[in-house]
């Protein structure tokens, strides 16, 4: 509809009152809360590629280091990494790594 | 050795007594450490797999574990630090999920949240969330009870969640959420819900924050921070409120505008100072604030910034001069609670689990 434009005061009015609802209005109310996340069952099932993005697509929610997340990825699959199934076919993963940031080449690697 | 060497010695050993924390660890251990000394003194076993929930028993004597890949229950005693029982509620192709427990007040059964899930041929067949009783003479699941469907949401578990907090007379089980619901024990059946909601905090909520929500006193009185919303202007408010947990009647006193996000409260033993962590903004734009309370007058009495972690848990030593900051990852940070100033930050050489604290003296 971009082709369209506004050639009388009608039309003007309804093209302004169009453009004032897709302002952002900051108002007193609370902003909504972000709908929440459901943690799936096992950490196959959430796709979030790589290490390197947070929920927000960007690092900074994520722990410093990196290696801080790598446990609680595997336990309740929040965090966006990849990493062996917890609840069904890898749950002695973490046996050889008491500290992942500090031993995290003990991790044995999983094929599927 | 002289007297005066051995009446110092003596004051030293006294100073320095202190309480316990037990923290649940990757990947099969239950870490005590020492308040006083801030050492690692026992790594108590876990004989059910990663342990992803501790909680206390009624009588204050016992932590019961749990975890949620084998799906099992330890009993540890607090003053031997040994395992008095512990067994796995799997079998076979079925596996009965749970995220943590309560205890009633005979420390006999344990209330829980369950989803049974059954291995296929070709796939897992997952349920439905169910109200779940354990009986730990039985060791086993001895009764779950449907949840109505506009129930399923606010009973989605995850690690290191308390479900139920059990009234002392054993009749109500309270659930602090987006509304604090009361539930019969008997049958499971919703008798109240009050417009309380627990706040949230981003990012972190969903997950789990590890810490306890509130404090449970031994006569049933429980106490934290709370959202209410005023019927005028719908402004969230927070305030602290109090619940008498047998009779069912609470207190509410509203302290201000509620925070974007804020942690639950820990109260110091005089149980006259609390403390919260509130925060504003997310990701990196995150502040978060320790706030103290003064619970006699219902006030906000101190606020210090700090840097805070993108994950973390928060809980108070057990003569409630420290505040802890703990997970994700292998440190506490002692924090001074009368100063609000960072002490000192202690290695555990171990990762803690999402499970939660408990801290005795």
């Amino acid at each position: 509809m971009k082709h369209l434009r506004a050639v009388n005061q009608k039309a003007r009015r309804i093209d302004d009152f169009l453009t004032s609802t897709r302002e952002h209005v900051v108002g007193l109310q609370q902003p909504p809360s972000p709908p929440k996340m459901r943690v799936p069952l096992g950490c196959t099932l959430i796709f979030t590629p790589g290490w390197e993005v947070d929920s927000a697509g960007g690092a900074a929610g994520l722990c410093q280091p990196l290696e801080r997340d790598i446990y609680d990825c595997y336990v309740d699959c929040y965090w966006p990494a990849q990493v062996p199934d917890h609840l069904n076919n890898a749950t002695d993963w973490t046996a050889k790594c008491a500290s992942a940031t500090k031993d995290w080449r003990n991790l044995d690697l999983i094929f599927p | 050795m002289n007297k005066s060497a051995l009446l110092i010695l003596a004051a030293l050993s006294v100073a320095a007594h202190g309480g316990t924390i037990f923290l649940p660890g990757y990947p099969d251990k239950i870490l005590a450490v020492d308040e006083a000394s801030r050492k690692v003194v026992d790594k108590i076993p876990s004989e059910i797999g990663i342990p992803t929930s501790i909680s206390l028993s009624y009588d204050r004597k016992k932590i019961y574990v749990t975890s949620n890949d084998r799906n099992g229950v330890e009993i540890i005693d607090i003053a031997t630090r040994q395992v008095l029982d512990h067994f796995i509620l799997n079998d076979g192709r079925q596996q009965h999920r749970i995220y943590g427990v309560g205890a009633d007040p005979q420390d006999k059964i344990l209330y829980t949240i369950v989803r049974d899930v059954t291995k296929g041929t070709d796939r897992y067949e997952i349920g439905k969330y169910k109200y779940g009783v354990i009986d730990l003479s039985q060791k086993k699941i001895v009764r779950t009870v449907d949840i109505p469907p506009d129930e399923q949401e606010g009973n989605n578990p995850y690690p290191g969640m308390n479900p139920f907090h059990v009234s002392p007379d054993g009749k109500y089980l309270y659930q602090f959420r987006d509304k604090v619901t009361i539930l019969d024990t008997s049958n499971f059946q919703v008798i109240d819900k009050i417009d309380l909601a627990k706040p949230d905090f981003p990012d972190l909520a969903a997950v789990g924050i590890g810490a306890p929500f509130g404090t449970l006193f031994e006569q049933g009185a429980f106490i934290s921070l709370f959202n209410a919303e005023d019927s005028i202007v719908h402004r969230r408010l927070f305030g602290i409120a109090r619940f008498d947990l047998n009779s069912r009647e609470f207190q509410f006193t509203e302290v201000g505008p509620a925070p974007a996000g804020m942690m639950g409260m820990q109260v110091a033993p005089d149980r006259k100072t609390g403390y919260s962590v509130v925060s504003n903004g997310e990701h990196g734009n995150r502040r978060c604030e320790f706030w103290a309370f003064d619970l006699t007058k219902n006030q906000r009495t101190m606020a210090a910034e700090f840097p805070c972690r993108p994950r973390f848990s928060f809980g108070i030593s057990s003569d409630g001069k420290h505040l802890y900051l703990y997970g994700a990852g292998f440190e506490i940070e002692y924090w001074n609670a009368a100063t609000l100033k960072h002490e000192e930050t202690i290695d555990l050489h171990n990762d803690v689990t999402m499970g939660g604290i408990i801290v005795v003296p």
